[in-house]
């Protein structure tokens, strides 16, 4: 019984670590620069080789859908902390930062890798990113890309 | 209706103590309110019942899973052992997870064989080529426990024909360690695990492998919702079995298996996998088959918070 009692607060205690953890997880839409500025200079001419084209912009959304809206909302304006990935700063971003940054994440703020999905399908999640556009969102950094932003 | 008495009949879980079977039904309630949860999320995880890859779960996201194994035993009656996993997404670089095993052998008894939590954490921050993870277990159970799912040491087909009644008495404390590295290269996942476990009753280390590889059947999305089409089909397999003990450090004398697995991702969060496996010597079971299914809820963390 004791042993039941144990593992059955360990099992909560994880719930409410995580519940606690999961609050200072997500960063706001400037945040979200730092990280993506973090790409290494190569991948800023990695080109998108779905850009502009219709079915991957849609296949793009149905995974965006699938992965990427329980956190950053249907209208990938971001929720609770998620990022708003229509701000300026993120869509200034070219294809092959946010490649970079949606294959390594950003695992101390909350962000995972999604390395685990083929990179044909992250391509066709940028591509969709891409075609939403910027609805000015992220003022004070509306002027920089991250790598700017970053003071590269 | 005959479902339903079967379900209600008390003699299914007399194996199982008063305490525990409440606990049991405490979980199962909570399983039931996660399932209330609606959820989109399709999970990126590895199609492995017994590899683990580097992909944790989602931040905030809890997958509740269930898994069976049914095994030939010579010597004995052939068994199924089914285990329900909770696994939950703590942080994006700690995973945790609690399972509940039992297992029927035929011809003999039904019994609950015991619990097992699990922590997994990256420790580097970014992707690499190889990428590691260390895995933490403890677990409580009993030698009667049949859900293979690790071999370890010297363990052989023979160690689980010993009858529940006795088997079930024996109770062990165990501790297992893996260190995981895994690799994601043009769609294919690699993953290899090398397992250290210490039962705590002073008994030596025990060393196990594991190794793991899968696909999708497509690698694009196609841009309509589709549940049985080939993006969403992963085909892989796996390979595992015992290294020996600290005192005798060989694959000799202990059991290999190799099993091709299946698995089938919707898109709204369930995924149905199944793995015939199939024994390499003497000391394996001849046949392995393990199946199972999982659901993933996204943002659970968030939507229990909601609640209070």
């Amino acid at each position: 019984m004791r042993r039941l009692i144990i593992c059955s607060a360990l099992l909560f205690a994880s719930l409410a670590a995580a519940a606690g953890a999961s609050r200072t997880q997500m960063g706001d839409d400037r945040g979200l620069l730092a990280p993506i500025a973090k790409a290494p200079a190569k991948t800023r001419g990695w080109k998108n080789p779905y850009e502009g084209q219709s079915d991957a912009i849609a296949a793009g959304e149905k995974l965006f859908r699938q992965h990427c809206a329980e956190c950053h909302g249907d209208d990938a304006r971001g929720r609770g902390r998620a990022a708003n990935l229509r701000s300026t700063g993120v869509q200034r971003a070219t294809p092959g930062e946010l490649a970079w940054f949606l294959r390594n994440g950003n695992l101390p703020k909350g962000m995972p890798p999604w390395a685990g999905i083929p990179e044909q399908r992250r391509w066709q999640i940028i591509a969709y990113l891409k075609s939403l556009g910027a609805d000015g969102g992220d003022a004070a950094t509306s002027a920089a890309t991250p790598a700017q932003a970053n003071g590269r | 209706m005959r479902a339903r008495f079967w379900l209600f009949n008390r003699s299914h879980y007399a194996g199982i103590p008063r305490s525990s079977r409440a606990f049991l039904f405490g979980l199962l309630c909570l399983a039931s309110a996660g399932l209330g949860f609606p959820s989109r999320t399709a999970a990126q995880e590895t199609p492995y019942f017994v590899a683990y890859s580097h992909h944790l779960e989602e931040p905030g996201n809890l997958e509740i899973e269930t898994y069976s194994i049914y095994g030939t035993q010579k010597g004995g009656g052939d068994f199924i052992a089914p285990w329900m996993e909770l696994e939950y997404g703590v942080t994006a670089w700690w995973t945790t997870e609690f399972y509940i095993d039992s297992q029927t052998t035929f011809g003999d008894s039904t019994v609950f064989t015991g619990t097992r939590w699990e922590n997994r954490f990256r420790p580097l921050m970014r992707e690499h080529w190889i990428n590691p993870v260390l895995y933490v277990e403890f677990e409580n159970t009993t030698d009667a426990d049949k859900t293979l799912k690790e071999v370890v040491g010297l363990d052989n087909q023979f160690d689980a024909a010993e009858p529940n009644s006795e088997a079930n008495r024996s109770h062990t404390h165990e501790l297992e360690t893996k260190l995981i590295l895994s690799s994601d290269y043009k769609g294919w996942n690699f993953s290899e695990n090398f397992i250290g476990e210490k039962n705590l009753g002073h008994e030596p280390w025990e060393f196990g492998y594991a190794l793991g590889t899968s696909r999708p059947l497509r690698l694009e999305a196609t841009p309509r919702p589709c549940n049985l089409c080939r993006e969403n089909f992963i085909l892989g397999a796996e390979m595992y079995g015992g290294l020996g003990t600290v005192k005798a450090f060989s694959s000799s004398g202990t059991s290999h298996y190799v099993a091709p697995i299946a698995a089938l991702q919707l898109p709204n969060g369930a995924t149905f996998s199944v793995s015939p496996g199939f024994g390499l010597n003497d000391n394996s079971h001849r046949f392995l088959l393990r199946w199972g299914m999982s659901y993933e809820i996204g943002g659970f963390g968030r939507k229990l918070r909601s609640l209070f």
